[in-house]
């Protein structure tokens, strides 16, 4: 999950840290992994036709404590205009589990906005839920929460 | 629902976003959802009753959890904090059940209030669980709270 209520500069790391706990199927691995890096592209731009085509119509989000639909995500990304100087969203490590027609992936990333004129910096913790449909995957499901510091 | 959760008014919604196959024949998509939210109901008394035995059988051996600190917990790590917990009440305020063939998610909220270190706490979470389908049962696969209130 990117937290998208602010507008983002997302700083995709070329290298994503692959932990070893990952599941040996690789294909659906790879695949996850490159719609996540998609999905992170896409939110930069504010391209709202590449994020439709990743969240499943039933695409629940939580952001900021709150629930989210797509459209109303979609339709604040298409509202909003980027402002990739302010505030950045820094992928970390994440980690996918796969389980057949569905995968899982967990990782975290540091989200670094101004606020009175200060960098401030918040690092999360997010849950994404993929499932294959009709021979595609889609995201159902993103969830994040902060670390206690 | 155990007796700290009895007498409170839940909202279930079923969202069916997907195409139902592969459990139980027979099983509406109603009933699925029913099965799902009984096992939340069930996820929730095993903190208040400190028995992790119920939810040992519900989360998958690959189950990862992330608790409202942004800590990341295995299967074995939430079934410590069950056995530790100090939890005494917890009031699930709403639910809803969404539905994509043997892959259910649940979004809700709950309201807990316990004892710690001789201090009453009480702490109004946002959650949203994965359930996956998996060798004839509902499983938990994934789970993440956010605080969102007292």
């Amino acid at each position: 999950m990117k937290t998208m209520g602010l507008l983002l500069a997302l700083i995709c790391s070329t290298s994503l840290a692959t932990s070893a706990q990952e599941v040996a199927d690789g294909g659906t691995v790879a695949t996850i992994r490159a719609l996540e890096r998609q999905w992170t592209e896409a939110q930069s731009r504010n391209d709202g036709g590449a994020l439709d085509l990743i969240f499943d119509n039933a695409l629940v989000y939580l952001e900021y404590g709150e629930l989210v639909t797509k459209g109303e995500y979609l339709s604040r990304i298409r509202s909003t205009k980027p402002q990739p100087l302010l505030d950045q969203i820094a992928m970390e490590a994440m980690e996918v589990r796969s389980f057949g027609g569905a995968a899982i992936v967990v990782g975290t990333y540091l989200e670094t906005s101004a606020q009175d004129g200060k960098p401030h910096a918040k690092r999360w913790r997010f849950v994404d839920t993929w499932v294959k449909k009709k021979e595609r995957w889609t995201l159902v499901a993103a969830a994040a929460t902060p670390l206690s510091k | 629902m155990g007796t700290a959760m009895r007498g409170v008014k839940w909202l279930v919604l079923l969202a069916v976003a997907g195409v139902s196959a592969g459990y139980a024949q027979g099983d509406s998509e109603a009933d699925v959802g029913s099965k799902i939210l009984a096992m939340e109901h069930v996820w929730a008394q095993a903190y208040v009753a400190k028995d992790p035995n119920a939810l040992e059988r519900m989360l998958d051996g690959a189950f990862i959890c992330v608790d409202s600190k942004g800590r990341l917990l295995t299967k074995e790590d939430a079934l410590t904090d069950v056995r530790k917990s100090t939890v005494l009440q917890i009031l699930i305020e709403s639910m809803a059940v969404h539905l994509h063939g043997e892959t259910a998610i649940v979004t809700g909220v709950f309201l807990m209030k316990g004892m710690e270190r001789g201090k009453p706490f009480a702490q109004r979470n946002r959650f949203v669980d994965t359930w996956l389908y998996r060798n004839g049962q509902w499983v938990s696969i994934a789970s993440l709270a956010m605080q969102v209130g007292p």
